[in-house]
C-alpha cells in the first residue's frame, strides 16, 4: 500500500509538486461545492418565500427601514396564525440603494431565490425597471410607494401599487393652490429625478392656464446651497414655491428662502413629509408649508392597532410603513384565498379581490392602481404634520 | 438681485477657498494630488457636530456660545489635522519614492476609507446640525446677508491672510517655499523635510476642518458623502489658479464661486456643477498653468 503524504515530493525542474497538490484540492472544492448545491436543491421548501425591495443603506435609508418594519410586523401576525397554506412566510431582504441598475439585479436574485412575490420597490425608478424582472419570471409585485405614474403604465398585470398616482397628487395640490389658496402667481422646482419631476410636471399641468408660472426649473438632487436659484426666484415674486422632491432638499429649501427673505408658501409632495424634513428647515420655519399626502392614518380608525404594534416595536411611525403592512397583507390574503403561490392565479385574483385592511378598502383597477385616489392637503404646524384639507 | 447673486457665491467661493489651499499647498511640497483632503473636510463638519452636540449636553452652549463655538473650532482643528498628520505618515511617506501614481492611488484608498469609516460609525443617513442661533439676517443695498455668511466670510477671508503672513514672513514658512522649490537643495542647507511636509498636511487639514465647520453650520445638513464633491470643486478651484500657487488657490475658490452662483441663477440651476468644470476646460486651454501658476 502507498502511503499519501500530505504533501506530495517537489519534483526537479517543471512545475511543483505544490502547485499540483492546489491545483487538485481545487477540484476537490469545486465538486464539493456543486455537492452541496445540488443537496440544497434536493430540500423541499418548507416555506413561502416573499421578496422585500427597497432603499435599505444609502441616504434614503430610512424609508427603507420604515417599510422592512411595516412588512416585518404583517409578517409576524401572519406567522403566529400559523403562516399562509400552511407554510412559514419568510422575507427575502433585497437593498436596491435607491439605484435601478441595483434594482433589476437584486429582482433577479430574489426570482432565482423562488419568490412567490414582492413587495417593492419603494422607489419608481426602481420600480419600473424592475417590473419587467417579475413580469418575465410571472408574479406579482406590490409597491408601497411608487407614485410615478408610468410604474403602473407598461401594460404589465402583475404591478400593483397601494399607494396614489403622482397624476393624482399634483391635481390635488393644483386644485388646492386654485381653490383655497387663490394665488395668480407661483414658482415650480423639482430635483430632476422621475419622482420630483414626474409631480412638478402634473402639477403645472394642472395649473396650466389659470395660474401664472414664473419659475419652472430643476436642481441637483443632494446638493446643499440653493440660494442662487431661490434668489432668481425672489425677484418674480411668487406667491407659492411648489417642490418635486424629497424632504433632505425641501428642508434646505425652505430654510435658505427664509434666509434670504423669500415670504412665499411652500408646498410639496408626500416625500416631504417626514419629520426630518422640519428638523433640517428648523421648526419655526416649517410652519405652514403645505404638503400633499395620503390621509393621516392616525385618522383612520382601522389603522389604530398597526400604529399602537408599531410605536411598541420601532418607534415613531414612518409614512410608509403603514402601505408596506397592507401591501403585505394584501398578497398574503389573495395567496390564501387562491389556495395557490401560483403567479398567474394570485395575479388574476388580486384584480378582482376587495380587501380591508389598516388603510380601508382597497380594491386594484385593470393597471393595478388604487380605485380611489387617497390624497389630501397636510400642512406643518407646531413642528408637526397635521391634516388641512380635503377636496 | 446681481449682488445678493455675488454674496451667494462669495460665501461659497470662501469655503471652496480654504479646501484648495490644503490641495495646492501639498502640491507645492510633494507634487501629490491629495484626494483625501475632501474626507478631511466632511470629517471636520462631522467632527463639529459631534464636539457641539458634546458641549450642549453639558451645558456649555447655553453657558456660553462663543466659548462653545471657540472650542468646537479649535478641537475641530486638532482632530483633523492629527488626521492629515497620521495619513500622511501612513499612506504617503512610505511611497515619497514610488512612481507618482503609487501615492495617487493610495490617495484614493485613503478617500474611500474615510468615507466608509464615516458611514459605518456616524450612519448612512443625513445628520442634522443642531440650530444654535436665530440666524439673524440684514439688509444692506437690497442685499440680504445673514451672520452666518459674514462670519463664513470673514473668517476664511482671516484664515487667509494668517496663512500667506505664516508662509511669506516666519522662518517655517520660508523653509515651506524652500522645499517647494528644491527638495535635495533645502535638505542641504539644513531643512528637515519630513517636518515641514508634516507641517504642510497639519496646516491643510486644519484650513479644511474649519471649511466643514461652517458649511456644517450654514447648510444645517451633514452626510458621509459630502468630501466627494467638495474635493473636486476645491481641486478644480485650485487647479483653476494654478496648483502650487496659494495665491490661485484663494482665487480659483472665490472665482469658482462666483461663477457657479451667477450660472445658477442666471443660465440655468439644473447644471450647476457643470459650470465649474467648464471654466476649468476654459482655463486648461488658454492658459493651462492656470490663472497664477508658474509656467512649465
Amino acid at each position: 500500500m502507498k502511503i499519501i503524504l500530505p504533501f506530495p515530493p517537489l519534483e526537479k525542474g517543471g512545475k511543483g509538486g505544490f502547485e499540483r497538490y492546489f491545483k487538485m484540492k481545487k477540484v476537490l472544492f469545486i465538486s464539493l461545492c456543486f455537492c452541496l448545491i445540488s443537496f440544497g436543491c434536493q430540500k423541499k421548501e418548507a416555506v413561502i418565500k416573499i421578496g422585500i425591495a427597497g432603499p435599505m443603506t444609502g441616504d434614503q435609508a430610512k424609508m427603507g427601514s420604515d417599510f422592512k418594519n411595516g412588512v416585518s410586523i404583517a409578517v409576524e401576525e401572519w406567522n403566529n396564525r400559523g403562516g399562509v397554506l400552511g407554510k412559514k412566510i419568510e422575507i427575502v431582504i433585497s437593498d436596491d440603494q435607491h439605484d435601478p441598475k441595483q434594482a433589476v439585479s437584486v429582482a433577479n436574485k430574489m426570482v432565482n431565490d423562488g419568490v412567490v412575490g414582492v413587495i417593492g420597490h419603494f422607489n419608481s425608478s426602481c420600480s419600473i425597471p424592475a417590473s419587467d424582472v417579475y413580469n418575465r419570471a410571472g408574479i406579482p409585485m406590490i409597491s408601497p410607494g411608487s407614485h410615478q405614474s408610468t410604474t403602473t403604465e407598461k401594460g404589465y398585470k402583475g404591478v400593483f401599487r397601494v399607494c396614489g398616482r403622482d397624476d393624482q397628487q399634483g391635481k390635488i395640490a393644483a386644485d388646492f393652490v386654485i381653490t383655497n389658496l387663490k394665488f395668480k402667481q407661483v414658482a415650480i422646482i423639482h430635483d430632476k429625478t422621475t419622482y420630483g419631476q414626474g409631480l412638478a410636471d402634473e402639477f403645472k399641468k394642472s395649473i396650466n392656464g389659470q395660474i401664472k408660472v414664473v419659475y419652472y426649473g430643476g436642481i441637483v438632487q443632494g446638493d446643499k446651497d440653493f440660494k442662487m436659484v431661490l434668489t432668481t426666484i425672489k425677484g418674480e415674486k411668487p406667491e407659492l414655491i411648489f417642490f418635486g422632491g424629497i424632504y433632505p432638499e425641501a428642508g434646505l429649501l425652505v430654510k435658505q428662502a427664509k434666509e434670504l427673505g423669500l415670504t412665499a408658501k411652500f408646498m410639496s409632495g408626500d416625500g416631504t413629509i417626514d419629520p426630518k424634513f422640519i428638523e433640517i428647515a428648523g421648526s419655526n420655519t416649517a410652519e405652514g408649508a403645505y404638503l400633499t399626502f395620503s390621509p393621516d392614518p392616525k385618522n383612520i380608525p382601522s389603522a389604530k392597532e398597526f400604529i399602537e404594534k408599531y410605536q411598541l416595536k420601532y418607534g415613531e411611525l414612518g409614512p410608509y410603513s403603514i402601505y408596506a403592512y397592507d401591501a403585505m397583507n394584501i398578497l398574503l390574503t389573495t395567496i390564501k384565498d387562491a389556495n395557490t403561490t401560483d403567479g398567474k392565479t394570485v395575479i388574476d385574483k388580486l384584480h378582482t379581490m376587495e380587501f380591508t385592511g389598516a388603510l380601508g378598502k382597497i380594491s386594484f383597477d385593470a393597471k393595478g392602481d388604487v380605485t380611489e385616489s387617497p390624497y389630501v392637503v397636510w400642512i406643518t404646524k407646531g413642528g408637526k404634520f397635521v391634516e388641512y384639507w380635503r377636496p | 438681485m446681481f449682488l445678493q447673486q455675488l454674496l451667494n457665491g462669495l460665501t461659497l467661493g470662501s469655503v471652496y477657498a480654504l479646501i484648495a489651499l490644503g490641495y495646492t499647498m501639498v502640491y507645492g511640497i510633494l507634487e501629490l494630488i491629495n484626494f483625501a483632503h475632501g474626507e478631511i473636510y466632511m470629517v471636520g463638519a462631522y467632527l463639529g457636530i459631534i464636539f457641539l452636540g458634546f458641549f450642549t449636553a453639558i451645558g456649555l452652549t447655553s453657558y456660553s456660545l462663543t466659548l462653545a463655538l471657540f472650542l468646537t473650532v479649535l478641537l475641530s482643528i486638532i482632530f483633523c489635522s492629527s488626521y492629515g498628520f497620521t495619513i500622511e505618515k501612513i499612506a504617503y511617506k512610505p511611497l515619497r519614492n514610488a512612481p507618482r501614481l503609487s501615492p495617487l492611488i493610495s490617495a484614493i484608498g485613503v478617500s474611500i476609507f474615510l468615507q466608509n469609516y464615516v458611514m459605518l460609525t456616524q450612519g448612512a443617513t443625513d445628520k442634522v446640525f443642531p440650530p444654535l442661533f436665530e440666524n439673524s439676517a440684514f439688509e444692506f443695498l437690497s442685499v440680504r446677508i445673514t451672520s452666518i455668511q459674514l462670519f463664513i466670510i470673514l473668517t476664511a477671508g482671516v484664515l487667509m491672510i494668517l496663512l500667506r503672513f505664516f508662509v511669506r514672513k516666519t522662518r517655517m514658512g520660508k523653509a515651506m517655499q524652500a522645499v517647494a522649490q528644491d527638495k535635495t537643495m533645502a535638505s542641504l542647507v539644513g531643512i528637515n523635510i519630513n517636518t515641514i511636509i508634516s507641517i504642510t498636511f497639519i496646516i491643510g487639514s486644519g484650513l479644511a476642518a474649519v471649511a466643514g465647520l461652517m458649511v456644517a453650520i450654514y447648510y444645517g445638513l451633514v452626510n458621509y458623502s459630502i468630501g466627494y464633491i467638495a474635493g473636486i470643486k476645491a481641486f478644480t478651484a485650485a487647479v483653476l489658479g494654478g496648483i502650487g500657487s496659494i495665491r490661485g488657490a484663494m482665487f480659483g475658490g472665490i472665482i469658482l464661486g462666483l461663477v457657479e452662483s451667477l450660472g445658477a441663477g442666471y443660465i440655468s440651476s439644473e447644471y450647476k456643477d457643470a459650470y465649474a468644470f467648464i471654466i476649468l476646460v476654459i482655463i486648461l486651454l488658454v492658459k493651462p498653468e492656470g490663472l497664477f501658476g508658474r509656467g512649465v
